[in-house]
């Protein structure tokens, strides 16, 4: 019995004569095997929501006031002024994030066409200038911030000497399903405020109406402790596992076929062991949460 | 082993786009078009250079052009999995 299954490993994982002098995971059928797997994964992950909503999810740890304090030290670096907190802003920032959350939408602009300036607004912030960073899924503060510094149009926003206030708001409920933590950040400067006109590129420019303001309680979000399957890790855990199992069989396959001399026809062992690990350097690359450009 | 030196030539693209495709990924981590766009573009070099490969060396079979189709097939499926749930 344990030879039995000794043999099958070797079969699945070694270069033997049973398997044409070829891993048979390195066989189309087995790699085909494996996208199979790794779909049926993906199909898991997209149905669970429904059947049992409270499994998946991104488990965050993030403060508005760090928010602020990473946001003004970028701003330091660059020689920039530091943005002052307003309790408007922030509240402004907390009904456009209810207002993603209710409305299912994950975007600058709802799908009704509300605009985000409309939020200011809606709060009595008279702006002479506005912007907005939206931000999901991500673990902690920092990783936020700086994949707004990555990207160019958040960036100007975030750096642009236009700004006076800032509004932050974090958010969580369900987006598609699945538990998301959302943060709103809000950049703007008064009519009354004494801003130089400086141009900078991608600031939003919106001439303002000034509506009544309308009072909302904000919440500060309590940071989650709740164990949940992050869709994400999860899906990076498979991947960084089966990747590396390819890895491993390609380099025996490698060493093997090298030493005894075998010819075969099939692909380059080298070129796959490349192919593999452009993937594997990619996969620890990648990180959870996202910035949304549009 | 041999093959490598061999043809050492050959791998300098392979090696090259792989590289760019790494330095895409950390660049242009905010941009999640650009990613699906810079993964379906080296899975297809990469089959494209596997047919080159194999055909300038006179050993090109279907059962290599399958090999190459599945290996980028599972890449490409990898990628777009945690690309779209990040």
């Amino acid at each position: 019995m344990v030879m039995k299954l000794a043999h099958r490993v070797a079969h699945i994982f070694f270069p033997r004569q049973s398997n044409n002098h070829k891993a048979k995971i390195l066989h189309p059928s087995g790699l085909t095997f494996l996208i199979l797997i790794y779909l049926l994964y993906q199909l898991i992950l997209t149905v669970l929501p429904r059947i049992s909503p409270s499994v998946l999810g991104y488990a965050s740890n993030i403060f508005p006031s760090e928010v602020i304090r990473l946001t003004n030290e970028k701003r330091a670096e660059n020689g920039l002024a530091p943005l002052e907190e307003s309790s408007v802003l922030d509240q402004a920032a907390q009904a456009k994030g209810a207002d993603m959350l209710n409305k299912g939408y994950w975007a600058h602009v709802a799908p009704d066409g509300t605009q985000p300036w409309k939020f200011f607004s809606d709060f009595g912030y008279n702006y002479r200038y506005a912007g907005e960073n939206l931000a999901r899924d991500f673990s902690d503060a920092a990783s936020a911030v700086n994949a707004w510094m990555n990207s160019p149009s958040h960036r100007d926003n975030l750096l642009s000497p236009k700004y006076q206030d800032i509004g932050i708001a974090v958010v969580e409920g369900k987006l598609a399903g699945v538990d998301t933590t959302i943060i709103v950040q809000f950049f703007g400067s008064r009519y009354t405020d004494t801003v130089p006109l400086v141009p900078v590129a991608k600031a939003q420019t919106i001439n303002n109406n000034v509506p009544s303001p309308v009072p909302v309680v904000v919440q500060t979000p309590v940071p989650q402790s709740v164990s949940m399957i992050s869709p994400f890790s999860s899906t990076k855990a498979l991947s960084l596992g089966m990747v590396s199992i390819l890895l491993v069989v390609l380099v025996i396959d490698g060493v093997v076929i090298y030493r005894k001399k075998i010819t075969r026809v099939g692909g380059r062992t080298f070129a796959h062991l490349a192919f593999f690990g452009m993937i594997l350097a990619i996969i620890i690359i990648l990180k959870a949460g996202q910035v949304n450009l549009k | 082993m041999k093959d490598i030196t061999k043809h050492f030539p050959h791998y300098f693209p392979l090696i090259g786009m792989f590289v760019a495709a790494i330095v895409a990924f950390a660049v242009f981590s905010y941009d999640r078009s650009f990613e699906i766009l810079i993964s379906i573009v080296v899975a297809v070099f990469y089959v494209a250079w596997g047919i080159i490969h194999h055909h300038l060396h006179h050993d090109l079979y279907p059962e290599v052009i399958i090999e190459y189709i599945v290996v980028a097939t599972l890449g490409l499926v990898t990628l777009f999995a945690l690309i779209f749930r990040v």
